[in-house]
């Protein structure tokens, strides 16, 4: 079985990589898929307080890389889900503790093992960036509306092209449709014609996002969330199903009735 | 014992030339190994062309810098070369997806803005970026300057002669780098942060602007530098 390996990354900080993976993770395990997801910030983990499994580490991914331990010791399992699990990064240590050549052979070895190793990368395009997808077969760059994030997001592209990786999807976090509308934001429309890359989905801006990380429950498992369904549409579209591309999932009334007659 | 160090450096060169050329349908393509030195390459040029009398005459040629890249200043030198000795010309430069290299060897040296440079240009083919320059990238051109795609937000394109987009200029574009007043901005539509015409920066007015027609034109006209849609 070889299985995806994605990396989330998008240059800038705080745009929502950690969320998103945690929120795909957890959809694609849902499907009763092997997901593994890797925290590669070393010294700046999150990715355990987003799943809220901060008080389970003993182990983390620079124990796997020097030996001190077995992957299967780091892996966490998930509290609902008994096929998601998680590698945290160290805290105490530092981004040059690895190296992307000991990442690469441990994302290969995983992938045999699990459908999908999602791979969280830390802010800015130094040597933690070139770590965490030394490893990668596909890139997810997540960005918001914003000038300076789409920047970065393009420049994360540019570095992502000249490592080979061709897979590279969008994901516009934070969309405010009120905005949009009024002109105060940018349109999906103009980020992609910026950044020229297809896109995987948007996800609305909502209350409910810093909820769900502070209680250390993904949005994903909130049925009635629209940021929730968004990501759990986005694992779908990862996952090969045939989904209507973004844009046709209008709401109200009418986008429902003409999605029914579509379907 | 040296003996046999040259002849084994002689076998070695034998199998492994600094250059290769390329003959196909659509004439010749230049691949220098990724390893050889400059003067290597230009040496083992100068020997062929010397050896092949007239053969590569006036021919057109395509430089194919994808296993070795090649600084501004080193292609021009190998220009330079070529044209001297045969009159052959550099009609194209095949680049690797990472333009990084480019930012080393910044060595450029400031022409001065004479006649001579501006025949020196036109003899010179033009650098053609087959890709989308994204935020991070910078080209130099030692002639005119061709991006097929956008030229995006934090990336800059710098020529000495003129530069062309066949795309949306949003970045920074420095036509007639070297002092000519006379070179121009070409792209489908002009909406950069900055744009530089020889030693004149201009920033784009704010609030929104009228969409372009066709292409437009970004010039010298009465010491500014004037937009016009086409």
């Amino acid at each position: 079985m070889a299985g995806k390996t994605i990396v989330v990354t998008s240059g800038k900080g705080g745009v929502g990589k950690t969320t998103t993976v945690a929120n795909l993770g957890t959809s694609l395990a849902k499907k009763k898929y092997g997901v593994v997801m890797v925290d590669t910030d070393i010294g700046l983990r999150n990715l355990d307080v987003v799943m809220g499994l901060e008080n389970r580490i003993v182990y983390n991914l620079v124990d796997i890389i020097e030996g001190k331990c077995r992957k299967e010791q780091a892996m966490i399992r998930d509290r609902k889900l008994p096929n998601l699990f998680m590698i945290p990064a160290a805290q105490t240590r530092e981004k040059t503790s690895v190296t992307p050549q000991q990442i690469k052979e441990l994302c290969s070895n995983l992938a045999k093992e699990y459908d999908y190793v999602l791979i969280d990368c830390p802010a800015g395009i130094e040597q933690g960036f070139k770590n965490a997808i030394a490893g990668a077969d596909a890139a997810l760059v997540v960005t918001t509306p914003e000038v300076s994030a789409i920047r970065d997001a393009d420049r994360v592209i540019g570095l992502l092209e000249a490592a080979m990786i061709r897979q590279i999807s969008l994901i516009i976090n934070r969309l405010n449709a009120k905005m949009v509308k009024k002109g105060d934001m940018m349109s999906t429309q103009d980020i992609i014609s910026l950044l020229s890359v297809p896109l995987l989905g948007v996800v609305p801006e909502s209350d409910e996002v810093v909820v769900s990380t502070n209680r250390g429950v993904p949005l994903v498992h909130n049925a009635g969330s629209k940021a929730g369904a968004a990501f759990r549409n986005m694992a779908a579209r990862l996952n090969g199903e045939g989904l209507a591309p973004y844009g046709h999932e209008s709401r109200g009334l009418f986008g429902r009735m003409k999605r029914l007659f579509w379907n | 014992m040296a003996c046999i160090m040259s002849l084994n450096e002689k076998a070695q060169k034998a199998e492994k030339p600094p250059i290769r050329i390329k003959a196909d349908r659509n004439g010749f393509t230049l691949v220098p190994d990724p390893v050889a030195s400059l003067d290597d390459i230009l040496a083992y040029m100068d020997e062929r062309l010397e050896q092949s009398h007239n053969f590569f005459h006036q021919t057109q040629m395509v430089l194919d810098l994808r296993t070795r890249p090649m600084r501004t200043d080193e292609i021009s030198a190998l220009y330079a070369e070529l044209y001297e000795k045969s009159q052959v010309k550099v009609v194209e430069v095949r680049l690797s997806d990472s333009l990084s290299f480019l930012l080393a060897g910044e060595a450029q040296k400031p022409r001065p803005a004479s006649k001579q440079a501006g025949r020196d240009r036109e003899n010179r083919a033009p650098l053609i970026v087959r890709n989308t320059c994204r935020s991070g990238v910078r080209i130099v051109s030692p002639a005119d300057c061709v991006v097929l795609g956008d030229v995006n937000p934090g990336a800059e394109i710098i020529a000495e002669g003129d530069v062309i987009v066949f795309g949306a200029l949003r970045g920074v574009a420095h036509a007639g780098a070297g002092g000519e007043r006379s070179a121009r901005i070409w792209a489908l539509s002009i909406e950069p942060n900055q744009i530089r015409i020889a030693n004149l920066v201009a920033v784009s007015p704010r609030g929104a602007k009228p969409a372009a027609n066709k292409f437009e034109v970004a010039e010298i006209q009465n010491g500014v530098i004037q937009v016009i849609s086409l």
